[in-house]
Parts: C-alpha cells; structure tokens; sequence
C-alpha cells in the first residue's frame, strides 16, 4: 500500500509543478525541425526570432519579457501535435509558432482552433494554411505556394516563352507550386503551352535521368517546383549536364542563399528563381543595418527564415502592446491588420484571412566578386498587393 | 518519350544502381555470413558520405582531394566497424536474429546521432572531381561524366569481391564459416578473425557507397534511413551473401525505380516492392544460392 | 496470485479516478499511453508467445487508424462502424500479408513482412487525394461524448482494458499453451498433430486485430493519422517496449510502453537527442536486462518475499 501512497504523492507534486508557472512572462512555443535537412531553414527562423527578441526585451512588452520554448517535431506531423499538445497544455504557452513542414502546421492549426491558442506559422508554405483549412486563430508569417506562384507568373508572363515544362517534386507542395505558376501564367498570357510534365519521387536524390528526358522533349522554359534539399540537388544535376546553359528554367527559392551558398562557385548561372529575403537587396540603411547586426551575432548572412522570425517577434510584441493586456482573443483582434517596420520595408498582416503581406524578389542566378558563391541579378521587386490573391478568393476556399 | 531518351534514362539508371550495389554487397557479406541482420549499415554509408565531404573540404580545391575521400573515408567507416564488432556484435553471433536486429537498431540510432552531433544538422554539398564534371553526348543527350564513372567502378568492384571470395584463402574460409560455423572452427581456424575481417569488409564497402555517392546528392542526415530498407530487400531478393545475387538484385530494383516513376509517376515508389513480392513468392530464399 | 489481483485493482481504481485529478495533459498522455501498451502487448502475442517475426507490426495498427478515420471522414456512417471497420482493416490484411509470408520462416518471414507493410506505407504515403498523403488526416471529429479529454480517456481504458482482458485469456487458454509449444519445440508440436501454419494464422489475426484497435484509439485520442505510424521505424520502437519490458511475460511489454511513452514524452521535449538516448537504452537492454523489466521487478518482489519469510 506504500507505494500507492508513493504515487499519490508524485501526482500531487506533477499537479503541483503544473501550476506553477509564473504569470510575469510572456510564453510563446516554438515547435519546428531541429534535426535533418530542414534545419537549415528553421535554424534561421529561430534565429531571426531571437535576434529581434534581444532587442524587444531591453524594454518589455507590458512590462513583461517575451520568452520562448523550443520543440524538434523531427519533421514528422504526428510529434508535432504531441509536442504542440504538450506545449499548451503543459507548459501552459500563450501563443505556438513554427514548423516548415506543412502536415504539421495544419495539424498544429486545427489543435489550436479547438484551443482558441494563436498559431504563427513562420516556414510552411501550403496555401491550406489560410485558404481551405484557414480559420481565427491561424496567421501565416511567410509566403504560401499560391502567392510564389503568381509571383512568378507575373515576371514570365512578360517574357517570351511558348512552350512550358513542367517538373517537380510529386507531393502537394511541388504540384501547388508548380500548378500555380502554369495556371497564372496561362491567365496573364493564353499563348503559352504546356509541352508535357515530369514528376518525380520526393527526396529524388539524382535528377540526370529526369533532365535527359525534358531535354529530349525540347520546351522553351521549365517550370521546376522542387522543394528543401531538392533545390540544391536539381540545381547540381543541371550544372553536371548543363541543363542551364540548354533550357532556361525557374525555381521559386532558386535565388536564396539556402540554395546558393552550398554550392559555392559551383551553381548553374542564369536560372530563374524568386525569393522572399535577399540580404544585399534592397539596398536600404534598415536591411544593410539587420544584415551587420544580424551577422555580429550569428556570423552568418541571415536568410529567409531570419526575415519571418524577425517579423514574427516584432508582430507578436506590438500586437500584445496594441491590445493592451495578455489576452488571447485581444491579441488576434489587434494583430489583424497590424504593420511593422522590417529590413524589406512596411509589412503587413491582412486582416482578412491572415496572410502576412510580404514583397517578392525575381532575379536570375549569377556569379559574382564579391561573394564565393552566385547571387541573383536583374532583380524585380514584385510588391505583394500586386501579386496576392484576394480576400474573396481565399475566402471562398473556406467553406 | 523516343528510344534515345530512354537509352540515356537507362544508362543513368544503372550507374545509379552501381551505388546501391556496392552498398548492398557489404550488407550481403553481413548477412550471409555474420547472420547479422545490420540496419546500422546505412549509418556506415552516411558517415562514408559526410567522411568524404569533410575530406575534400579539408583538402580544399585540389584534384587529388575527391580521390584522398574515396580512398580514407571508407577507411575510416573500417575501423569504426571493427571497433563496434569487437565491442558490441562479437558477444551475441550466439543470440537470435531479432537481438542482432534490434541491437544494430539502436547503433543506428546512435550513430545517426553523433553525426548529428559532428556534423551539424544542416545539409552539406560537395562538387564532383574537376576531371569528372561535365557529361558526354549519347545520341544528342547528356550523360554525366560521372556517372559514367559509376558505370565503370561497380562492376569493378563485383569482379574485386568474387576475387577475394573464390580466389583467396580468406574469402574460401568466409564462406566455409557461413555455412558451418563449428566445423570451421573445429579445424583450427580463427573464426573470430574471419568473422570481424568480413564486418569490416562489409563496413569498407558501406563507407565506399557513401563517399561515391557523396558528389551527386545532398550529404544530410535521413540518408541512412532512406537507404537501409532498399538495401535490405536488394539483398533478400539477390540471396545472401551472394555478391551476384545482390547485383541482380540491384539492377532489378534500380531499373524497375526508373521505369515505375516513368510508367506511373504518383505510384512509381511502389514497383520495386512489388518486384521484391513477385520475386519472393516465386524464390522464396532469394535468386540466386544464398550461402544459408 | 491474490497478491495480483489486488495490484490490478488498485491500478485500475487510480486510472478510473486519475482524470478528476491531474491535469489535462496528463490524462492525454495516459491515454496514449494505454493504447501503445495495447499495441505492444498485442505484437508479444504473435513475437513472444508464438515466435513469429512480426517485424511491421506498425503497418497492422496504422490500417486501424486510417480505416478508422477514412470511415469517418469520407462516409456517412455511425461512428461505432467505423471503429469497428479500424480493426477489421487490419485483420483483413493481416490474413493477405499472413498468407503471404507463411512460407517463410524467421528472419525471411520478417523481412518479407517489412517488404509487403512498405509497400502499404507507399500506397498511403502516396494516395493524396484518399489517404491524404504525408499530411496525413487530422480533425477527425469523434462524438461529442469521447471528444474531450476525459471523454476519450474513459473510452480508451474501457477499450484497452477489455482488450487486454481477452488477451490474457486467450494466452491463458490450451491456444495459448499450443501456441507456445510452437515457438519452444515446433517439431514435437507437429508430431502432436497440431496445425502449425494454421495456428500461426490465427495468432496473427489476433495480433493485427488489436494492433487495429490501438490505431483505432489513436484517432479518438489525436482526432489523426499520419503515414508515419506505420513507417519501419515504428515498427522497431515497438519491438523495442517488448524487449524493454519482457518478451516472454504478459505485462511486460505494457511496462515497456509505458517507460518508452514517458521518457519519449519528456526526453523528446527537453533534447533534440532522443534517438540516441533510446538506442543506448536498447544496448543496455540487450547486454544486460535480455529478460526485461518485468522480470527485474519480479525477481526483486520474489526476493523481497522470500526475505521476509525467512
């Protein structure tokens, strides 16, 4: 019977430990891949995210500290709801963000719209997030496929390709993009052709068989929607058999130091790719100033992910500020249409389907002195009300 | 699709293949003659990857460098092998085929780790050789040089095992002991030696696969686990520890890969499986004469 | 053997009342807790007591949960056919992969297993527009009586707790003692005239059944199913909380699922190095705990017992 009375004593103290937590911050989990590939886009957002904190808590929000938790979901939707389950539930946060992977974003979103928890997703890029499965308590941080896609097809609309190709990653990110480029460009531009389409398997790791076969059908312009590791990987396969140099083709992320940088001198030069985030453009006196501070800190160039972690914090501090006081359902009202300032200018977070609105950059790759690895050229700065489907159009998704 | 683009897709498919060979030809040699069912073999070819990757970047941009990773990381994959056979597989050859699995599990798990720990989580990327950049034309498509590369060095390294196996007192010995053990023993030999050379053997050829394969992909963590399943059926559809057996068994699974995802992209994944099933239920014990 | 019983009981009483106390976190977890231990005990059935390699035991309890959840969402029938279709599912395939790989023996029955449950992995991890691909399908809504906390708690222990129940029977019964005559001694077993084959039929039946019901439990307890629950990793975790606990004994894998949840659970949370943790604790288990837990805690019991006596 002693160790009946044992347990008892443990449940007291977990019930105990539970409760304990203090009121005086304010508590925001992060759940995101730590481990494997994706790492090197989540590494950036945590980073960015904390990088705007340090500057944030000197003075508070409300006179309390912002402070976070992390979780690895390991890239697997099902430890992302266990760990977003315990990170509410437990660890009694106020707000979740994170995860680049769009199962467990939406898993985590539809757990939080049953909680009435804010969910801030800062990498994952399906347009379900705030189209089809949006709803009050979920705010996408970063562009979506949808967005990416017309993007891009705004700038090839107004070259002079006919015949299109399409190849990709065979899973929902891939085909969205993808769909979504060929779609918009074929509104903007009725000419235009699809030659055919090639799809191959996710995690593909040599793309040469793929490459021959496109060659052989001879289109004008490949649409390529690969995504995370893929990038680097087609990019090499179209250096080894110089895909580039053959047929021009675009990339959405082609341009970001994420996929540059490992490369080195190394990549194709003259692809196509857009991007969110480019630290040496635009050259104005608040992104040169996040860049060197940023660098200080990290001693790296900050990426993509670094602009949504920065944006977030900033976003999650002034929203708290606006409405006043910790509270949840004042929190989403005053995030609603909020605007901050960032190193890409005036951005803002649009009221009606909470979709953060976020200019887009078109270049091509190209090599450079300055730097041991491409970066992008001719860059068209593409900004979002041009670009982003509409409130009736992503609402109409919502049923 | 014409005949040249698929001639070209089936030269490319091969010497993809070649990689999976020779990373299934050590898991053979495991399994056919250590009896040890190794999930921790993927974790060989992932360090052979990374070891190469740090290898070359060490060395820097020098030619000699990609040669120096292919030569040392599988090297050093070698003696991290013999290092866990000693340590950990030579207490249990006496257990059952499920501890084996499980305990190579858990090494899996370990190691995966560490060279988490080593190398960071972040994807690594290396060039290919300078000499074997570029690609050469088949009827008016590219093939890369470097796959041609491949092309060469598998079948190089099949005929280097069936040397070493049929022609060799160690490899003549190897195979005794596979099929019996005790009585291999009972004639004075050192089992013991035999068995930790075999692992090594079979690590070396781990490590090799992945310091090849380290120029064409993404050097990243998951790579092991991608890899470990493929491998596994390759050499239960070959037999094991036939090095002929895992070849055939690599050609079938990298050939039906290619044509699946041209046949039937959403469901290409699954070919290779149903080859695995066609060919088990058909030859239950694998192809060829597998040495149990 | 009273001794047992009232340690079940006691058990049992602090489960019924464990909701009312602890907060809800917690009751989550015992949730999940109590259907991995089903699932874990239902894979001993067909690996310890008969000695067959069920090596992807996770493919038996993710058809479960995805015919479970594909009931719900894509049709509009009562929700008790649904979780009876779950289990059903996995029988079903059961019987397929069974006669399949019967066959073989040992490590080629496991290793044609693992082949076959891959090929189911890569039909669902495919099938978007059925099986939701890699997003898997999540805000299965279950009715309103299990749908919170304590609602699918209760559910979950009624449903485990006579599963386990009926379990515990069938090892109890001559099956039970012929089936372990099969994994001890399968030629004196034939010589008895008993159907080998047949017998190993029906113990995977019984396996891949109430691994179906914990898939099925899991889409009540996370309203989710991914592809990953019956990826080959699972498969070996599973495995991993037989050998933990104690492969030859009935309560043994429950404890091993309950250690693993637990420390997955906080480990998981505080390091990104839980594979590590867990394949050093396998190798420790290997070298020096090859019985198990359970059979740690009993000999330290007997022990203790037989201290006080003399």
């Amino acid at each position: 019977m002693k160790s009946i009375k044992n347990l008892f004593f443990v449940l007291l103290f977990l019930i105990f430990v539970s409760f304990a937590e203090g009121a005086d911050v304010i508590k925001i989990g992060i759940v995101d891949t730590y481990s494997g590939p994706a790492t090197t886009f989540t590494k950036d957002v945590l980073d960015g995210f904390s990088f705007a904190l340090s500057q944030i808590n000197q003075k508070g929000v409300l006179g309390k500290k912002i402070e976070f938790v992390t979780r690895d979901d390991k890239f697997k939707p099902d430890i992302a709801l266990t760990m977003a389950k315990e990170l509410v539930l437990k660890e009694n946060v106020d707000i979740l963000m994170g995860t680049i992977s769009s199962a467990s974003a939406l898993a985590i979103s539809d757990f939080c719209k049953k909680e009435k928890i804010p969910f801030l997703v800062t990498f994952a890029k399906s347009d379900k997030i705030t189209g089809e499965k949006g709803h009050r308590y979920v705010f996408n941080m970063n562009e979506n496929t949808e967005m990416a896609g017309r993007a891009a097809a705004k700038v090839l609309s107004m070259k002079n390709f006919k015949k299109y190709w399409i190849a990709g990653d065979d899973y929902e990110y891939g085909h969205a993009i993808a769909n979504s480029v060929f779609n918009h460009l074929k509104e903007l531009n009725p000419k235009i052709e699809k030659l055919g389409e090639t799809w191959w398997k996710v995690g593909e790791t040599d793309f040469t068989p793929y490459i021959t076969q496109i060659l052989s059908a001879k289109p004008d312009f490949v649409i390529v929607a690969t995504g995370g590791a893929g990038m680097v990987n087609f990019q090499k396969a179209a250096q080894s058999t110089g895909f580039n140099k053959k047929i021009p083709f675009y990339q959405h992320t082609a341009i970001e130091l994420s996929t540059l940088m490992p490369q080195g001198k190394n990549a194709p030069e003259g692809v196509y790719g857009t991007a969110n985030y480019l630290f040496y453009y635009p050259e104005t006196k608040e992104n040169k100033e996040f860049v060197e501070n940023f660098k200080k800190q990290y001693g790296r160039y900050p990426k993509s992910g670094a602009l949504y972690g920065y944006i977030t914090a900033h976003m999650i501090a002034k929203a708290f500020e606006k409405a006043g006081k910790i509270d949840k359902e004042k929190f989403i009202d005053a995030l609603e249409g909020l605007t901050v300032d960032s190193p890409v200018g005036k951005v803002e977070m649009r009221a009606c389907d909470h979709q953060i609105m976020l200019p887009t950059f078109f270049g091509i790759t190209k090599k450079s002195p300055d730097y041991e690895f491409l970066i992008a050229s001719d860059i068209v700065s593409i900004p979002a009300k041009d670009y982003m489907p509409t409130c009736e159009e992503v609402l109409k998704q919502r049923k | 699709m014409n005949y040249s683009g698929i001639l070209t897709q089936l030269i490319v498919g091969l010497s993809r293949t070649m990689i999976l060979f020779i990373v299934s030809s050590g898991m053979s040699l495991i399994l056919g003659v250590l009896r040890i069912p190794n999930v921790a073999h993927g974790s060989f070819y992932m360090i052979g990857a990374f070891l190469s990757y740090t290898i070359a970047s060490f060395l820097g941009d020098v030619s000699y460098s990609f040669w120096f990773g292919i030569a040392l990381a599988p090297i050093i994959v070698g003696l991290l092998g013999f290092f866990l056979e000693r340590v950990f597989f030579s207490y249990l050859y006496e257990r059952e085929h499920l501890m084996l699995l499980l305990l190579t599990f858990g090494l899996a798990s370990v190691l995966g780790d560490l060279v988490k720990l080593i190398w960071g989580a972040e994807y690594r990327s290396m060039t290919t050789p300078v000499f074997l950049q570029g690609s050469s034309e088949f009827f008016g498509l590219p093939v890369p040089n470097y796959n041609l590369f491949l092309l060469f060095i598998g079948p190089a390294i099949a005929i280097l095992l069936w040397f070493i196996f049929n022609k060799t007192k160690f490899g003549k010995i190897a195979r005794a002991a596979a099929a019996d053990k005790e009585m291999v023993s009972a004639v004075g030999v050192n089992v013991n030696l035999i068995f930790s050379l075999t692992f090594v053997l079979g690590c070396i050829l781990a490590g090799l696969g992945g310091a090849l394969v380290a120029p064409i992909v993404n050097i990243s963590l998951g790579m092991d686990h991608s890899l470990i399943m493929e491998v596994f059926l390759i050499v239960i559809i070959g037999g094991l520890g036939n090095i002929w057996g895992a070849f055939l068994g690599s050609l079938i699974f990298g050939i039906t890969q290619s044509f699946g995802i041209l046949i039937w992209p959403q469901f290409g994944i699954i070919f290779p499986y149903l080859a695995v099933v066609i060919v088990l239920l058909i030859r239950p014990r694998g192809l060829l004469s597998s040495t149990w | 053997m009273v001794k047992k019983s009232i340690i079940l009981i006691t058990i049992f009483t602090v489960l019924i009342v464990l909701p009312l106390i602890v907060p809800r976190f917690y009751v989550y977890l015992t949730s999940i807790i109590l259907l991995t231990g089903l699932l874990a005990t239902s894979l001993n059935i067909a690996i310890g007591y008969c000695g067959i390699y069920q090596f992807h035991h996770a493919i038996f309890y993710g058809l479960g949960g995805y015919g479970t959840a594909l009931v719900i969402t894509k049709t509009n029938l009562p929700y008790y056919i649904a979780f009876i279709v779950g289990p059903i599912v996995a029988v079903l395939f059961s019987l397929i992969i069974g006669l399949i790989c019967m066959r073989l023996t040992k490590l080629y029955f496991g290793m044609l297993q693992i082949s076959l449950g891959s090929l189911i992995w890569a039909v669902v991890y495919r099938w978007y527009s059925f099986t939701g691909g890699d997003d898997g399908i999540h805000g299965i809504p279950v009715p309103d009586f299990i749908a919170d906390a304590k609602g699918n708690y209760y559910f979950t222990l009624f449903v485990v707790s006579i599963s386990i129940f009926i379990l515990y029977r069938i090892i109890n019964s001559p099956f039970g003692k012929t089936i372990q005559g099969i994994r001890d001694n399968p030629i004196r077993t034939v010589s008895l005239g008993i159907n080998i084959n047949v017998h190993k039929l029906i113990v995977l039946l019984i396996a891949g059944f109430f691994g179906g019901v914990a898939g099925m439990l899991f889409v009540v307890v996370d309203n989710a199913v991914f592809p990953d629950m019956m990826f080959w990793t699972y498969s070996l975790e599973i495995l991993i909380m037989v050998l933990l606990g104690g492969m030859y004994t009935f309560w043994g894998p429950f404890i091993g699922a309950i250690i693993i949840v637990t420390l997955r659970t906080y480990l998981g949370s505080i390091t990104q190095y839980w594979p590590m943790i867990l394949g050093l604790i396998l190798i420790f288990v290997i070298f020096f705990l090859p019985q198990g837990i359970y059979a740690l805690i009993e000999n330290f019991v007997k022990g203790k017992a037989h201290n006080a006596d003399s």
